[in-house]
């Protein structure tokens, strides 16, 4: 029994503890091609620069229909299944006409259905229902304080 | 009696290497996951009841000792750590069941179950992760496994593109004839879904996971 014990130690070793390495800090920074204005930090603390709006044609559509746009900064966003975990849990709403989750921007981009309202609040518990965590929340011309950018598909 | 103790042993074997590719999901949400390695091929289907619990059902086949297990798993966030380019988890499972021999192995149906942790830390970049399960039968001494798994992801891509990543696991079975494995391999994500090929260079085994998310 001795021997898997100093195995687990070694492999312990062998393997960074969770959360405390952030040697992240330069490895996403090439990926941001259209988000200059995106945070360029590996902190824990909510964005401070403006963040781009991203626009999917379903989006743009979204919004020609006078549907409130609603850009939410989200903590831990690293992989598709981040994306799609939001883009369902938000997508079975009626009051979000759409929804497309940037993983460059580390952004939740929602258009509201025309005339719909979705409470910080209860954003903040769909978020918590996808497994994430939210740092901000800008809404309406807030949303656009970083640019926009077109996504050809989402 | 020797028959049942390889199943179990066999058996034991099996239930290594489980646990991957975010054992819990979102609220509502299911996941079918597949995975094939050096000992044998699984394959588990999970509901996630909260961001915290995921209950599923799990078939598995030892290739090697002709052994199937059939259990039920639930599989429990125990913390997640949120950062702006990170993610790191730490779960813990359990799953119950009955276990029996195919093929040209006759072992009667038997009680087994397991319990073990998995954690992971990733960026868009860099993944690593570790886990160890115990198991027990009801004739057979406790069994242990851990494994521990680098990538690197050699672009950063975005939402809805091909993501690759290249990876080494490093698996730890002391009851297995070859005690450590190495498998380097490659992960394929699009979307919801997840497909990893690698070939085990002590075994001369392929690995064959894919996991899809609903």
């Amino acid at each position: 029994m001795l021997k898997p014990l100093v195995f687990s130690v070694l492999l312990a070793l062998a393997f960074p503890a969770a959360g405390q390495d952030h040697s992240a800090h330069d490895m996403d920074h090439e990926a941001h091609e259209h988000a200059e204005a995106a945070s360029e930090t590996d902190t824990d603390a909510p964005t401070a620069a403006p963040v781009a709006f991203a626009v999917t044609p379903d989006m743009a559509a979204a919004l020609d229909a006078g549907g409130e746009p609603v850009a939410v900064d989200v903590l831990g966003v690293v992989c598709d299944f981040c994306a799609k975990a939001m883009n369902r849990t938000f997508g079975r709403r009626a009051e979000v006409a759409a929804t497309y989750v940037d993983l460059d921007l580390k952004t939740l981009n929602l258009v509201l259905a025309p005339g719909a309202t979705l409470p910080d609040g209860e954003i903040t518990e769909l978020v918590r229902k996808s497994g994430y965590r939210l740092s901000a929340i800008r809404r309406g011309d807030a949303a656009f304080e970083g640019g926009r950018i077109e996504i050809a598909a989402s | 009696m020797a028959v049942r103790t390889a199943a179990l042993c066999a058996l034991a074997l099996a239930l290594a290497g489980q646990a991957t590719a975010r054992p819990v999901s979102y609220e509502g949400g299911w996941t079918l996951i597949e995975e094939t390695d050096r000992q044998g091929t699984s394959l588990w289907v999970h509901y996630t009841l909260n961001p915290e619990l995921s209950l599923g059902l799990r078939s598995e086949w030892d290739r090697q000792n002709d052994v199937v297990l059939n259990t039920v798993q639930a599989t429990w966030l125990v913390n997640r750590w949120f950062g702006e380019n990170y993610q790191a988890n730490v779960y813990a499972f359990g799953g119950a069941g009955l276990a029996n021999g195919v093929g040209n192995n006759p072992a009667d149906p038997g009680p087994a179950a397991y319990a073990g942790v998995f954690a992971d830390w990733e960026t868009r970049r860099w993944f690593t992760s570790y886990q160890a399960r115990y198991s027990d039968g009801t004739t057979v001494n406790d069994q242990f496994m851990q494994a521990g798994r680098m990538g690197f992801a050699p672009y950063v891509a975005n939402t809805g593109a091909i993501h690759t990543w290249l990876m080494v696991e490093v698996d730890h079975r002391p009851d297995n004839p070859e005690e450590l494995g190495i498998t380097p391999l490659v992960r394929l994500f699009k979307g919801g879904a997840l497909l990893e090929l690698g070939w085990s260079v002590t075994d001369d085994q392929p690995l064959v996971n894919f996991t899809y998310r609903f």
